[in-house]
């Protein structure tokens, strides 16, 4: 009687092999930076030269850094609101009642997805310029700068960007809906909006907050929308640490960028705790 | 004596006479298709027209319409632009085709490893995309950088070399950065295609004699040349487009289109003739991905 | 032409035994059929011998040799998986010409080989048609086709007829049995339908959680069932709990039970007062209105509690001493009513006797 014996041959080892130096490969520029801001050196070496504090210091006492930080955030916030609220109306006029402009629709709300995030920022810097040319030339002056290097202006990008993710989100949660829950409550008695408040909105909520924070996510690390759209003397972080890390390398930078990793490994650290990672999947 | 019934509606579906109520489910759509319509439709199509504005010194642009700023861009002396056209469009294919080979083994692994690590695995594919562009290309500057980066550093440290190869600021800096960006967006529509696979067909393959290596090209990669056109094509259309990797890891020594139209709109204020070479771009990758489209199908008989 | 043997197999996922020390031998030409419930390790066992899974212990000898550690693609079988498993990417033609490319037979072979058995599965002319362009039986006998042109060892089916309708379902079942009988090849078949099992196999190997409990043919396992559970899987049954009472003259055994006492011919020795269950086929049980000829065994007096009808049979279920419940499998024609009092009757030899 023999036992079975697990082989272990060359073709296999070569395989898992690669893949793990695959893996290492995408991570390992986010483990350098997170090691490269506590080093205590201004340059990464190898072994490390110590251990500090002093790049965070550096991050939390530079005003730039922090007004960008705290930019970031707040459009940020404000984005996935916006974003969330529309993204949600609109998937459910998509799946239920849009009929045959349903494919047509869909294709318009992905179509940020399919086109260049930087061709679109280009399209809007255009846009919002004829806009204020053409405020002023019909005399309505106090929509000047309503659009152009305002924060209204790039939120707009940055809801443009991040619908349809949430809306993606939110469209599979409601194709696999069944649809007998609905018409058990309303044969219970329960209205169109008390069905919706009271089991359809509960059903859905996992969507509906993975799509939001994804599009936290998202719109923290926008870049080149933001680049393009900003205001003259504010900056979101990307842009903050774009600039610095442009011309320096002192490891402020890297304090910043972990900063800003660990920002959104909440958010995914979040997403999973509340829905689960595979929601995130589009 | 009346009782009163719950609100249903009328068996026969009547509405009730008022065009806003019946329709009242457009509330959901119209505020979003406001948005998309105004902003992003209306200024495509103005960035449009702006390509074919007269540019000028002093301000962005200039009254008046003219086809040059696309003649200027095409039949420049030197060829520069389309130059870097080509060259643009050479990062894109290679890139491509680097994330393709990297990336498909990977995702045949996370598609059918039972491990309990597969989460995880995930996670690892996934958190690079969700963490910025910006902080990615950082990492990779500390480890490149010619002078003191890690690598560089550490060879001469010790002894391996005396002055430092240059990893950065030249093609290799910035295609090891392409691929590391966008490989995930490689992966992730690889691994959706290859999860549909039944994992019985693969089963039938090995049952009629073919090793795992035959069972892989036979029979798993046609089945998920969905997946594989639809990575390629993002994959592709992302890197044309990338403004952030040339810039930050390739410096002013590697320019591709995305840098020059930037230059063109936020220095040399130029804009007419930058929203030329964006549309020439767009049109440029456009095309290519549908040829690329048109001649892949034909290899999707039965599957797609 | 193989003979398969199975020595002491098991196979354990973590936890769980699927699979607990078997043991089985199939003769060349033989059909056998693996039958059992789910979860009772029939699926598992089949992918051990096609080298899907590795055994935990045990081997598995094709004649001489031990297969187990030899990859799948090397065994030289044929499989027919529940959902045919045909490749969507090519066509009939190039999905019967796969396992005779890794073969690397010459072309001209190849399309002989190909035309002959597509003739074999009845689908000549369909060779240049896409899976999806086919029907579920048409795709069936695809799969039959594409582990037979291979001309293999062993022929493993895994509940192949499962996703088909009841009609084709048994049509199927006598054509895999005349091709089986016609190629002569060795093929496991498994399954959890009885019927399929019965009219299919040589013999039966009937498994419950991991064990096989009988082998056997048809017959055998029908008539003489070794456990419970095989008799209750396997058709109708009614079961009496009994005690033995002693020998009776003819090489029998005298039980009694609580319906009365009861006869049976049983071959094996049983003890005095051993505790065993009789079992007896509701066709075997007559419906008679008044009280059999004293000595008539075996005779129980009942109240009829349901009837229906079926078609070809009348269905009773009959009420009886001690709360035990008979059914009763009738011809068509008898007409007891709901309420009525009568007797069952049934033959010794049709009683079975199984030890607890």
């Amino acid at each position: 009687m023999t036992a079975a014996v697990p082989r272990i041959r060359l073709g296999r080892v070569v395989y898992l092999g690669f893949i793990t130096l695959v893996y290492v490969f995408l991570l390992m520029p986010l483990v350098i930076v997170v090691l490269a801001s506590f080093n205590s050196g201004e340059f990464l070496t190898f072994p490390p030269e110590g251990f500090s504090l002093r790049w965070y210091v550096s991050f939390f006492d530079s005003e730039s850094f922090m007004g960008s930080l705290f930019y970031s955030l707040k459009v940020a916030i404000v984005c996935t609101f916006f974003s969330t609220i529309l993204g949600t109306t609109v998937a459910l006029y998509v799946v239920r009642f849009s009929g045959r402009w349903r494919e047509h629709l869909r294709l318009l709300i992905l179509l940020p997805l399919l086109l260049p995030e930087i061709l679109t920022a280009i399209a809007l810097l255009f846009f919002y310029y004829n806009f204020d040319a053409t405020m002023r030339a019909l005399g309505l002056d106090m929509f000047v700068g309503l659009f152009r290097n305002s924060m209204v202006g790039l939120l707009i990008g940055h809801i443009l960007i991040t619908l349809p993710f949430v809306f993606l989100g939110i469209s599979s949660s409601l194709y696999n809906f069944d649809m007998a829950l609905e018409e058990a409550a309303r044969s219970l008695g329960a209205g169109r909006f008390t069905t919706f408040r009271r089991v359809t909105l509960p059903i859905i909520k996992p969507g509906i907050i993975a799509g939001a924070l994804l599009c936290f996510i998202i719109s923290f690390d926008l870049f080149s929308i933001s680049l393009l759209l900003k205001g003259i003397g504010v900056a979101t972080l990307p842009i903050q640490l774009f600039d610095y890390v442009r011309w320096d390398y002192d490891p402020t930078a890297a304090a910043v960028a972990t900063v800003s990793i660990l920002i959104t490994l909440m958010a995914i650290a979040l997403t999973e705790k509340l829905v689960g990672l595979r929601s995130l999947r589009f | 004596m009346t009782t009163s019934t719950p609100a249903i509606e009328d068996a026969r579906g009547q509405g009730t006479g008022s065009w806003l109520r019946d329709n009242r489910t457009l509330l959901l759509l119209l505020p979003t298709l406001g948005l998309f319509l105004a902003f992003l439709l209306f200024p495509y199509l103005n960035m449009i027209v702006m390509s074919f504005r007269n540019p000028s010194t002093s301000q962005v642009f200039a009254p008046g319409y003219t086809v040059f700023n696309y003649f200027d861009a095409i039949f420049d002396e030197d060829l520069y632009y389309l130059e870097i056209l080509w060259d643009t469009m050479v990062f894109g294919v290679g890139t491509t085709f680097l994330c393709l080979i990297i990336g498909y083994p990977v995702a045949y692994h996370l598609a059918r490893t039972k491990s309990r690590f597969q989460n995880l695995l995930y996670a690892f594919v996934l958190s690079p995309l969700l963490v910025g562009v910006v902080v990615r290309c950082y990492g990779w500057i500390i480890i490149l950088a010619n002078q003191d980066g890690l690598i560089n550093s550490t060879l001469r440290k010790y002894g391996i070399i005396e002055s430092f190869i240059p990893l950065m600021y030249n093609t290799f800096g910035v295609g090891l950065g392409l691929v590391h960006i966008f490989l995930p967006f490689m992966i992730l529509p690889l691994l959706g295609a290859i999860q549909s696979i039944d994992p019985a067909l693969e089963e039938a393959s090995q049952s009629l004699g073919a090793s795992r290596t035959k069972t892989m090209i036979r029979v798993v990669f046609p089945l998920s040349l969905p997946g594989v056109q639809a990575g390629t094509v993002l994959v592709f259309v992302l890197t044309i487009s990338s403004y952030v990797i040339p810039i930050l890891l390739g410096g002013l020594n590697v320019m591709i289109m995305p840098t020059l139209v930037v230059q063109q709109l936020l220095d040399a204020m130029l804009w007419p003739f930058g929203a030329a070479l964006a549309f020439i771009l767009s049109v440029t990758g456009g095309l290519a991905v549908y040829f690329y489209l048109k001649f892949t199908s034909h290899f999707m008989k039965g599957i797609a | 032409m193989t003979k398969l043997t199975i020595n002491g197999l098991v196979k354990r996922f973590g936890d769980v035994v699927a699979v607990d020390a078997i043991h089985l031998e199939i003769d060349d030409h033989e059909l056998v059929s693996l039958l059992g419930p789910s979860g009772c390790g029939k699926t598992t066992t089949l992918r051990c011998i096609a080298g899907f899974e590795t055994p935990t212990a045990g081997n598995i000898l094709f004649d001489a040799n031990d297969v187990v550690g030899l990859d799948p693609e090397k065994r030289n079988i044929g499989m027919v998986f529940q959902n045919y498993a045909l490749f969507p990417h090519m066509t009939v033609h190039q999905n019967l010409a796969f396992g005779l490319e890794m073969r690397g037979v010459a072309k001209t072979t190849m399309d002989e080989r190909i035309a002959k058995v597509l003739e074999t599965v009845q689908l000549r002319g369909l060779g240049d048609r896409y899976p999806n362009q086919l029907s579920g039986g048409q795709q069936q006998r695809v799969a039959l086709g594409r582990a037979l042109v291979i001309e293999p060892n062993v022929l493993l089916l895994d509940e192949p007829l499962a996703n088909l309708d009841a009609k084709l379902r048994e049509e199927m079942r006598f054509f895999i049995r005349h091709l089986q009988k016609r190629v002569g090849i060795t093929t496991v078949y498994v399954t959890h339908d009885q019927a399929e099992a019965m009219v299919i196999s040589d013999r039966i190997v009937v498994m419950f959680d991991g064990h096989i409990h009988q082998i056997g043919g048809p017959k055998d396992i029908y008539s003489r069932p070794v456990s419970r559970e095989v008799a209750d899987f396997i058709g109708l049954s009614n079961f009496i709990a009994a005690r033995v009472a002693g020998k009776d003259g003819d090489g029998g055994y005298v039980l009694d039970s609580p319906l009365g006492q009861l006869r049976c011919d049983y071959a094996d020795s049983l003890d005095d007062g051993q505790a065993v269950t009789i079992m007896v086929r509701p066709e075997a049980i007559r419906l008679e209105p008044a009280k059999p000829a004293a000595g008539t065994s075996n005779a129980i007096p009942g109240t009829v509690l349901e009837r229906f009808f079926l078609g070809n049979i009348q269905g009773y279920r009959v009420t009886c001493e001690d709360d035990v419940m008979l059914q009763v499998q009738a011809e068509p024609w008898t007409e007891f009513s709901v309420g009525d009092s009568l007797w069952c009757v049934f033959d010794v030899e049709r009683t079975w006797i199984i030890r607890d």
